[in-house]
């Protein structure tokens, strides 16, 4: 049996929403701030006022897969990275952080940050493990919502970015 | 009291088992669902375990499973405590057996009266 293509299939994706349709950059930084006070500090303030981010950057983030199929990427500098690890940890704290304490520690704040915008997408989603290095490329400029802040004076971005390129016009 | 943390993240491992111990509560850690099945079957079984959901090797909801199907565990309280905040998450994880669920980012004072909810607070800290 033979089945035709009636363009359903191309009429649906036609309509696969952009991250910029579903929230704004206030959501955002609410879901930052959020998640910032529970487990940066409590005095601990998020400035959304952008900053030049230094030549040393390191990236955390998690993929979210759903009606909106993207990733939840936190960057910022090395060292304000360990920073924030730090911070994280409190007493906790080993008195040498290790590379991997600063991943597992930055890594799971993007991955607090991602459960929460993932709260605020439609529909069910699924959320991978948190990863840590060079930030996913920007696949579709049109579909990223980008928060600039600075922490205790440091430039950190927080860039919800969909994985797909962007769809063809059709003519 | 004892519980079990079960969390891939370190950092969070960390932080958990710090708002514990200050309860008083007697503590071990597991990275994965696997790893924390190996602990009871030490022997060594928890009043509480907190547990993330998403986890490499065996997540949190398998490991709500497993911990279900054993009736000798069956006096352990399980809490998820997770990012996953979606209501069918939420709903999937009391089905398989979890009794509470705490979505992160939380605050310790929040973590306290979860416990507290449950019943699992040290008396001395209750009072």
């Amino acid at each position: 049996m033979t089945s035709t293509d009636t363009g359903q299939r191309r009429r649906l994706s036609d309509s696969r929403p952009v991250i910029t349709d579903l929230m704004d950059e206030a959501t955002i930084l609410s879901v930052a701030e959020e998640a910032w006070i529970s487990l940066v500090g409590e005095e601990e303030v998020l400035v959304p006022l952008p900053g030049d981010l230094p030549g040393d950057v390191l990236s955390s983030w998690v993929d979210v897969v759903g009606p909106w199929t993207g990733s939840v990427v936190l960057t910022t500098g090395r060292a304000t990275a360990e920073a924030l690890s730090r911070a994280l940890l409190r007493e906790a704290a080993p008195e040498v952080l290790e590379l991997e304490d600063i991943e597992d520690a930055f890594g799971e704040i993007a991955n607090v940050v991602g459960g929460s915008v993932k709260a605020a997408l439609p529909g069910p989603s699924a959320l991978s493990l948190p990863q840590v290095g060079h930030a996913p490329l920007v696949r579709n400029p049109g579909d990223v919502c980008r928060v600039d802040v600075l922490w205790r004076g440091e430039p950190l971005t927080i860039s919800v970015q969909g994985a797909l390129p962007p769809l063809p016009v059709s003519h | 009291m004892r519980a079990l943390v079960i969390d891939d993240s370190r950092a969070m491992r960390r932080i958990v088992t710090s708002i514990l111990t200050d309860l008083g509560y007697e503590v071990r850690d597991a990275g994965h669902g696997g790893e924390a099945l190996e602990v009871l079957n030490e022997g060594w079984l928890p009043d509480l375990a907190t547990i993330d959901w998403n986890m490499p090797v065996m997540d949190g909801l398998q490991f709500v499973s497993a911990v279900r199907s054993n009736p000798a565990w069956r006096r352990m309280t399980m809490m998820m405590v997770t990012s996953e905040s979606e209501h069918t998450q939420i709903v999937r994880a009391l089905a398989a057996g979890a009794h509470e669920y705490m979505i992160k980012p939380f605050t310790a004072d929040a973590f306290r009266d979860k416990l507290a909810l449950l019943g699992l607070l040290p008396q001395e800290v209750a009072l």
